[in-house]
């Protein structure tokens, strides 16, 4: 499945944060969206989802504009959202969070989801039982991670999941999606955090004032001079 | 759960009890606590979806007035099931306004609602103003325990559907827009319909409970039908009871009705200031309501 963002342009009331952005996610690839605080990532995740409308522009999936389609509808045609900060539900056991994921997306794979999260994330399935709320940070983000999965998305927006992780488990939350890219979900990830993204990464964008600015390979992308200076302070 | 059953046994046997002189008056009280625990349960079914509902008393006056102004012509239960449906269709009225409203908006918009609704009980010309509408007995009267019983029905449907709530692919759905509209909605939660739905069933219960509580009073009028006190009641037994649950409305209802009769027995005048003081008690010192007692885990 391959998701085309086209010419998007959008803002909250009259405040315009995207100025006409456009960017592909093919099947089975890990993209990275890079940008400083305040460049319209989350926006556009949002733009993409559905939870915010489009003032121009159209967001495609395998070629069919989404225009119009609530969100519920465009998780239900295998589009994942992975929201800023986690947004589990505390007071909900793993095993709940993660059912939650299965109840309305693949209700009838909710057993092979569990076993995919699980084998992805073993951490989780020792904490089954155990209140969401009461995870570390590192783990709540895996949940997070998985109760996306467990609805079977084909393409997966996640957004700063390294936030507030330590170097360490960064890098393990990010090495997690670039394993499920490989069982062939297009993975968009949005982070602050250049350096481990570009490690990780098939392409990337980096987005500045509601533009992509830059786009290519993380090779060229970590050679490239404004980069190297604005991002990965070399 | 065996504690829900346990309680609506006691209700249906509770009229073959030997209860000596106090028969007539703990009848009387339990009928109160069956009409208004399944308000309870009626509110707390939206109230799962993050809605704070004000307008129950108005959906409740609304099934009243439904019983009372068609029951002459229809009978009872006709008149039941059509003021319980009267109810239902303004709450889908106020729900295609309203409904994209979150929390504190919504609360403002119901109790708006609930105004106008009274306001049409005063005005209209066949309500019967402020004077009141009389309703006539359930059955033609010829049986006494009839709204007992039909009390005791209204109450096993607002369990019933509490239990359906509860259990299934519904109330994942509810919990999940009560606890993050836009997490819902990218899980594949269709929000608007499952607030629209909860709002339905809602205020269908609590229009049922209202008009069984009109052919109990035999008298209905706009400030006691509509009063923004029931309203209260509807969500204060719930949090005393514990929210989003069946047993704590069910359990708060018994208790706080119950407490609230009593205290108005013995104590008479002033009755509502120690009521009002065990409330504050409560929500002090029992944050998850009774259910927090018995060491239930609510989310």
């Amino acid at each position: 499945m391959r998701l085309e963002v086209k010419d998007l342009a959008t803002g909250y009331g009259k405040a315009q944060v995207l100025f006409g952005v456009s960017l592909e996610v093919k099947e089975g690839e890990l993209v990275a969206l890079l940008g400083a605080n305040g460049a319209g990532k989350t926006t556009l995740l949002r733009a993409v989802s559905g939870l915010l409308r489009p003032w121009q522009g159209a967001v495609l999936l395998n070629g069919r504009d989404l225009k119009g389609l609530s969100p519920a509808r465009r998780a239900r045609l295998a589009l994942g959202h992975v929201p800023e900060g986690r947004q589990l539900f505390p007071l909900m056991t793993v095993e709940e969070n993660l059912r939650l994921g299965a109840a309305f997306l693949a209700p009838r794979r909710e057993k092979e989801g569990y076993e995919r999260v699980y084998a992805l994330f073993p951490r989780l399935a020792e904490r089954r039982r155990q209140l969401a709320g009461t995870l570390s940070g590192g783990e709540q983000q895996m949940l997070a991670i998985g109760r996306a999965l467990m609805g079977f998305p084909q393409i997966l927006l996640v957004d700063e999941p390294s936030l507030g992780l330590s170097p360490r488990l960064a890098e393990e939350v990010l090495l997690a999606l670039k394993e499920v890219a490989r069982g062939g979900v297009g993975v968009l990830l949005v982070e602050q955090n250049v350096a481990l993204s570009l490690e990780v990464a098939d392409r990337a964008y980096v987005m500045e004032q509601g533009r992509i600015v830059l786009e290519g390979s993380p090779q060229r992308l970590s050679a490239d001079p404004r980069v190297r200076e604005a991002y990965l302070s070399l | 759960m065996r504690a829900v059953l346990g309680l609506l046994l006691l209700f249906a046997l509770l009229p073959f009890l030997p209860l000596g002189d106090w028969r007539a008056f703990v009848l009387d009280v339990g009928f109160f606590v069956q009409v208004l625990a399944a308000l309870a349960l009626s509110w707390d079914l939206v109230a799962r979806t993050g809605q704070l509902s004000l307008a129950h008393g108005a959906f409740f006056g609304l099934g009243a007035y439904g019983v009372g102004l068609l029951a002459p012509e229809l009978g009872t239960l006709p008149a039941l099931l059509l003021g319980a449906l009267l109810a239902g269709l303004s709450a889908l009225l106020l729900g295609a306004v309203a409904l994209r409203l979150h929390g504190l908006y919504f609360a403002i918009a119901s109790l708006a609602f609930s105004e106008v609704l009274r306001t049409l009980a005063l005005k209209l010309p066949f309500a019967g103003g402020p004077i009141g509408l009389p309703v006539p007995p359930a059955l033609g009267g010829a049986w006494p325990l009839a709204p007992y019983f039909l009390g005791l029905g209204v109450l096993l449907l607002a369990v019933a559907l509490s239990l359906w709530a509860e259990r299934g692919a519904f109330g994942l759905a509810q919990a999940a827009t009560r606890q993050s509209e836009a997490v819902a909605r990218v899980l594949g939660v269709r929000v608007v319909r499952v607030k629209l739905l909860s709002l339905f069933l809602g205020s269908l219960t609590a229009g049922l409970a209202g008009g069984v509580y009109g052919m109990k009073t035999l008298f209905l009028n706009p400030y006691d039908a509509f009063s923004l006190a029931r309203a209260v009641e509807a969500l204060v037994i719930p949090i005393f009871g514990g929210l989003y649950s069946t047993l704590g409305p069910l359990l708060g209802g018994v208790l706080l009705v119950s407490l609230e009769q009593a205290l108005r027995l013995w104590i008479q005048e002033g009755y509502l200031v120690v009521y009002g003081g065990i409330l504050v008690l409560a929500i002090l010192f029992l944050p998850k309501g009774l259910l927090g007692l018995l060491g239930g885990r609510r989310g």
